[in-house]
């Protein structure tokens, strides 16, 4: 076993040294700053991909949405949000469950509706108006 | 009409089959089953390493390419956004190895030459995938764990020709 080691480490040389160290870098950079996401602010409502309404994270309510298909209640819960109830069939945007994060987001295609959770509020300027 | 003839060389031989080798491998990876959808070890890089080692770095571009395409007209998706992928894939493989070709062999074994040449393929999927097939940018939270999955297996396929090479020259 001790061999086998000695034999493998005589393989890499110095170059492949530096190669390895040098991805490994790039690996653990990549995944700090692509999995790191900062808690989000604010939560967007979308209806039919249009925004229906912006509500600050921070804060405890439960909100009801008129779809196309039905009624679909949302809870916001100090920092994180989930779908509760939905007339969809499959329930895949309730058993999503909590998302707190920026840029996380949970879509309800049958009812077309989906939320989304923006770090800063989108302020409306002249082009947007 | 006038009569054309081709010299086949030795060359060629040699070119047509390690081809035929490395697209064997690519069907046998084609129909194993990965753990996790997209993750593949690409084996067939295990040949073209060999071609590039053993013979020189013009022979292995044509290999890479030619099972390119032939893998993708086996399985029947050529022109198709799998074939662009793997197309992209091994073009930018094929690019950063020949941008490196010149770096000391003294200092550097093919096991950097396999990890550059992993890494550059992950780049050139995940380019064309964010241009075209998935053009959002959360496709780049899947990057890390492709950057894992290309160093590990670049580490393996390195070794696996190593041991090929080994094998070979002591015949």
């Amino acid at each position: 076993m001790i061999k086998k080691i000695l034999q493998f480490s005589k393989l890499i040389k110095s170059g492949d040294w530096f190669v390895i160290i040098l991805f490994c870098i790039l690996i653990i950079i990549s995944a700090k700053t692509l999995w790191n996401l900062p808690q989000g602010k604010y939560l967007e409502i979308y209806k039919n991909n249009e925004i229906l309404a912006i509500y600050s994270l921070n804060q405890q309510i439960s909100k009801t949405i008129n779809g196309i298909k039905g009624k679909t209640e949302i809870i916001i819960n100090n920092g994180r949000v989930r779908f509760s109830s939905s007339p969809c069939s499959k329930k895949y945007c309730i058993h999503q469950g909590w998302i707190s994060k920026t840029n996380q987001t949970i879509i309800c295609i049958p009812n077309k509706i989906s939320i989304s959770i923006v770090g800063t509020k989108k302020t409306y300027d002249s082009i947007n108006y | 009409m006038t009569l054309s003839t081709i010299n086949i060389t030795n060359r060629d031989h040699q070119i047509a089959k390690l081809s035929a080798i490395a697209v064997a491998l690519s069907l046998i990876e084609f129909f194993f089953p990965s753990p996790i959808p997209g993750v593949k070890p690409g084996i067939a890089n295990i040949i073209i390493l060999y071609t590039i080692f053993k013979f020189d770095l013009n022979m292995g571009i044509w290999v890479s390419l030619i099972r390119v395409f032939v893998t993708s007209i086996i399985l029947g998706s050529f022109l198709s956004p799998t074939f662009f992928l793997s197309l992209s894939g091994s073009l930018f493989s094929l690019i950063f190895l020949i941008a490196f070709r010149n770096l000391d062999r003294q200092n550097f074994s093919l096991i950097s030459f396999s990890l550059i040449a992993a890494l550059a393929h992950i780049f050139g999927q995940f380019i064309i995938v964010r241009i075209w097939i998935i053009p959002h940018n959360g496709v780049f939270y899947l990057l890390p764990i492709f950057l894992v999955s290309a160093f590990i297996f670049g580490l393996v396929n390195a070794l696996v020709t190593n041991k090929l090479l080994k094998l070979n020259s002591k015949k």
